[in-house]
């Protein structure tokens, strides 16, 4: 089994003159739940439109389970269920018969219909036409297509759009299932890292067509604790900050406040000590946890 | 043929159930036969002299082809392709599609096959309903004959083959412009346009280059001939050959889009 499920090198696009993706090198390991995080516009959809193929490629390389992406486009596709943008439903049609059609294209056991209906929670939706379904049954109805032919991988943009909180923790728990005991790849993207923070085991984040960061999620937390801050609020800031550098630290002035990176409770107390020490009034120190959110919205925003 | 060609169709077949083209499809076929069982029911007195005539079918199927052959077949064949077409574009759903382990050669020609099959089956429900228009009548009004006239099998398969021949480029060119615009209007609109432009220049000497004007064509042949210049050499080959260059301009310009979704 290759050790990443969809690899790609160096993937670069253009639209018209503008550059909307640059050198983007994803690497999503098999078994793993991969969350891709980026605001809107951040590059996201494009990024698995030319992976799917969907858009024509014009740089880089695509791979799919260690097979290029062109060569092999009908093997790799067969292995793939895919929900991009919004849902792609046929509105006059029922939920079997949208189900059915791809059934007879993928020549999967009838069976699997009422099963991944069932699945997402649509169990009997009877002759209701898709095109009245409201946008989380739709949803509901798009990831089931997606699972219909019990794929290996599941490519999911924004799958979370237009479900309710109920239905949001609902369609976590379900891929969590698919992940761990049907062993499939995820690939889900999301605007918000705390929706998807519960799911993922990776990350990678996007911005302007970048790919900011790639790793476990596990590495993304120890940035949290790197990101870690002690502030202090005193009478006298001059003074503060002598003596913070005498201590050989770089301490900086925000809103008024003395900021410093994470420092041990020992550090702490000697500084309280000889503030005081120095007749300077220590109104406060406090320690700031900057949560995944933050780091994410500070790496998009720098 | 490939199982995956079959798969593919079955399935396109499938995404026209109760669509606005089937809809067509079956009252398109049935819509010049009622009009003609309506008249003749209305006209009743006429029947039973009409029902002898020596000529009985041969009349009842260029009254049942004249607004067909020039009006309502270039026009229902501009509308059913196109919806057929647009069934992707207004589901959004050409992404999906494309996402599925089918060859683009496969979706582009299932698809039309589908177009092609339901041409036919509104051939068969045009047919069904000029026997019927002719039977209705007889069953209904008292002292009306069974039509004693031959019945031309040969003729009629023959007629019905080429006036088929004859929409095949009508066919390739709305599956075309459909195939390349999201915008419905923009095929149908083109499609009047060809229309519109085939029955001005039917009566101009190089008409028959407008592939839109074959169907018309092929009516007047055979009665009014002199309505128009009908070219005196095999148009129906033209036909053929529009729908074949047409054809493979469409599936050039469908594979090397670069926007499949």
């Amino acid at each position: 089994m290759p050790d990443y499920c969809i690899q790609t090198n160096n993937l670069t696009h253009h639209f018209s003159e503008q550059e909307v993706l640059h050198e983007i090198n994803l690497k999503v390991e098999t078994g793993s739940i991969y969350g891709f995080l980026g605001p809107n516009g951040a590059g996201k959809t494009t990024t698995l439109r030319l992976a799917l193929g969907l858009l024509k490629k014009q740089q880089g390389a695509i791979y799919f389970f260690g097979l290029p992406f062109h060569e092999n486009r009908i093997s790799i596709l067969k292995k793939i269920g895919s929900l991009i943008e919004s849902p792609s439903l046929y509105g006059h049609l029922t939920a079997k018969e949208n189900l059915s059609l791809l059934q007879k294209v993928y020549q999967c056991p009838k069976e699997r219909i009422q099963h991944v209906l069932n699945l997402v929670g649509l169990p009997d939706t009877g002759n209701k036409k898709a095109s009245q379904f409201s946008l989380g049954m739709k949803q509901r109805l798009s990831i089931a297509i997606a699972l219909l032919h019990n794929p290996a991988l599941l490519i999911l943009d924004e799958p979370t759009n237009g479900l309710d909180p109920n239905g949001i923790i609902e369609v976590r728990e379900l891929l969590k299932k698919l992940n761990q005991e049907d062993g499939i790849t995820i690939l889900i993207s999301s605007h918000l890292l705390a929706e998807i923070e519960k799911l993922v085991t990776h990350v990678g984040i996007i911005n302007q067509g970048r790919l900011l960061f790639q790793g476990t999620l596990d590495d993304l937390k120890n940035r949290q604790q790197l990101s870690l801050q002690t502030v202090f609020e005193t009478s006298d800031q001059e003074k503060t900050l002598r003596l913070m550098s005498d201590h050989n630290l770089s301490p900086r002035v925000e809103n008024g406040k003395i900021i410093l990176p994470s420092l041990a409770r020992e550090t702490i107390a000697t500084l309280n000590q000889k503030l005081v020490a120095s007749d300077v009034q220590v109104y406060e120190i406090s320690i700031v946890k900057n949560d995944l959110e933050s780091i994410f919205i500070d790496m998009i925003n720098h | 043929m490939t199982p995956s060609f079959i798969h593919s169709f079955q399935s396109e077949r499938l995404k026209t159930k109760r669509s606005l083209a089937l809809w067509i499809v079956i009252i398109g076929g049935f819509f010049t036969p009622v009009i003609v069982t309506i008249i003749r029911l209305v006209q009743y007195k006429t029947l039973p002299a009409m029902y002898s005539s020596d000529k009985f079918w041969m009349q009842l199927w260029q009254n049942s082809w004249e607004s067909m052959a020039i009006f309502l077949l270039p026009m229902g064949v501009v509308l059913a392709t196109s919806l057929i077409t647009q069934i992707e574009y207004k589901n959004n759903t050409w992404k999906q599609l494309h996402t599925t382990p089918l060859s683009l050669t496969t979706i582009f020609f299932s698809k039309l096959t589908v177009i092609l099959v339901m041409m036919f089956q509104f051939f068969v429900l045009f047919n069904i309903g000029i026997y019927l228009s002719a039977i209705i009548p007889y069953l209904l009004v008292s002292g009306v004959p069974y039509p004693k006239a031959p019945f031309s099998y040969l003729y009629f398969l023959e007629q019905n083959l080429f006036y088929f021949i004859d929409c095949l480029p009508i066919i390739a060119l709305q599956y075309l412009i459909s195939m390349q615009f999201k915008n419905f209007l923009v095929p149908v609109g083109a499609g009047f346009v060809f229309w519109f432009g085939a029955l001005a220049s039917l009566s101009w000497k190089y008409g028959y280059i407008i592939p839109y004007t074959y169907t018309t064509f092929l009516f007047l042949k055979s009665g009014v001939a002199n309505k128009a210049a009908i070219p005196d050499f095999n148009f129906h080959w033209l036909a053929v050959g529009y729908f074949v260059v047409i054809t493979a301009v469409s599936y050039a310009l469908y594979v090397t889009k670069k926007e499949k979704g």
